[in-house]
């Protein structure tokens, strides 16, 4: 299973003791794991990592990998419970405002959250475009669902985030083109033995951090499964034309293509509402149970590379 | 002037202080928690991002024995 706190800071008592449930069922040595933490007296203090701030003539790239390092010192939560509710139907600003809680009680975040943390951490650069990329993978009979923020500058794609893996995460925007990084995280996939299934591509967000707009979160839905290699290849430089045409809502029509569909080869699903059973945030990271396939995988006890 | 409407000014602000002292007391108490449970989550953490990587350690020596 996979927690969130809803109720805010300080965590409630509820959640907290849930927490902690939580990391007793899961941790080897059980309760006892637990209990030498909590409670106890001498636990360090954690400072709080500064946000970066910059001076008008830091080029960009150097901006990023300070984002980058500051979103890394918050540290990838392992806890089994988020602490930062993110509804990615909201509008802009409210998650903006939520970014800025982030900094301000600085705490371990998941893939979703330093997603918005770095949308606020790059509202500043309005020669930066930013946009999610969310991708689905398959390991030993389970899907994987990931997110980090896509990021081009001079025509250059890179991406921010945080992950498990070192190498799902932040990529420095040195990418010709937006199929070139796409295929880096695939093979960044590949080697944790994680198959790349879906790639769902947003479209550039506003840089107004009052904005009322909503993320669009998946602009573009690309089934691996349902396109040949150039065909996925073609659909992520029609996606980057997009992006680069600025096309949106009622701005005009996108690219042209053979048979045009924003959503190939799979139905496209509502947006995530808070609501909704199966939210991002109450996913359990082993989200779909598929029937085993048939490629056999050491069984360390069940355990799962996640990402 | 009437001495008793010196006397009706003076009861809400004599009110007012005790309740800004709990609200200051209860922040105060609030903060504390807050900073305490950051450093338990902190010191939970890193105790789950070792088990994490000793099991992918572990994980993939298993792959890399089995030839893959």
């Amino acid at each position: 299973p996979f927690f969130v706190n809803r109720g805010g800071l300080p965590v409630d008592e509820p959640t907290w003791e849930r927490m902690w449930r939580h990391v007793g069922r899961i941790h080897p040595e059980g309760e006892r794991g637990a209990q030498r933490v909590r409670g106890a007296a001498d636990l360090p203090q954690i400072p709080i990592p500064s946000v970066p701030v910059f001076q008008p003539s830091t080029p960009i790239p150097e901006r990023l990998e300070a984002v980058q390092r500051y979103i890394r010192e918050l540290q990838y939560n392992h806890t089994g419970t988020q602490f930062f509710e993110i509804k990615k139907s909201r509008p802009l600003t409210g998650l903006m405002d939520l970014a800025k809680e982030m900094t301000k009680e600085a705490l371990p975040i998941k893939c979703l959250e330093a997603v918005i943390l770095g949308i606020y951490l790059t509202n500043n650069m309005t020669t930066l475009d930013r946009f999610p990329i969310s991708f689905k993978t398959h390991f030993s009979g389970n899907y994987f669902r990931h997110i980090v923020l896509g990021v081009n500058f001079g025509g250059r794609y890179g991406a921010l985030g945080i992950s498990r893996r070192e190498e799902l995460m932040y990529k420095a925007p040195v990418f010709r083109t937006l199929s070139e990084l796409i295929f880096d995280f695939e093979e960044a996939y590949r080697r944790c033995w994680h198959t790349l299934k879906k790639v769902k591509l947003g479209h550039c967000v506003s840089h107004d951090p009052h904005s009322v707009e909503q993320i669009e979160w998946k602009r573009s839905i690309l089934d691996l499964d349902k396109l040949t290699r150039e065909d996925f290849r073609k659909e992520l430089e029609r996606h980057a034309r997009d992006m680069r045409l600025k096309i949106g809502k009622g701005t005009g029509p996108p690219s042209p293509t053979k048979d045009r569909k924003k959503d190939v080869s799979s139905p496209q699903r509502g947006q995530a509402s808070p609501h909704r059973r199966n939210s991002r945030g109450d996913r359990r990271p082993s989200g779909e149970k598929k029937p085993a396939d048939s490629k056999a995988m050491p069984d360390l006890n069940g355990y799962q590379i996640r990402v | 002037m009437d001495p008793s409407a010196g006397a009706r000014k003076e009861r809400p602000k004599a009110r007012e202080a005790p309740a800004r002292l709990e609200k200051a007391r209860q922040r105060s108490a609030q903060q504390e928690l807050k900073q305490r449970q950051r450093a338990e989550i902190y010191a939970l953490n890193r105790v789950m991002t070792e088990l994490e990587q000793q099991q992918f350690d572990s994980f993939c020596r298993q792959m890399q024995g089995g030839g893959q």
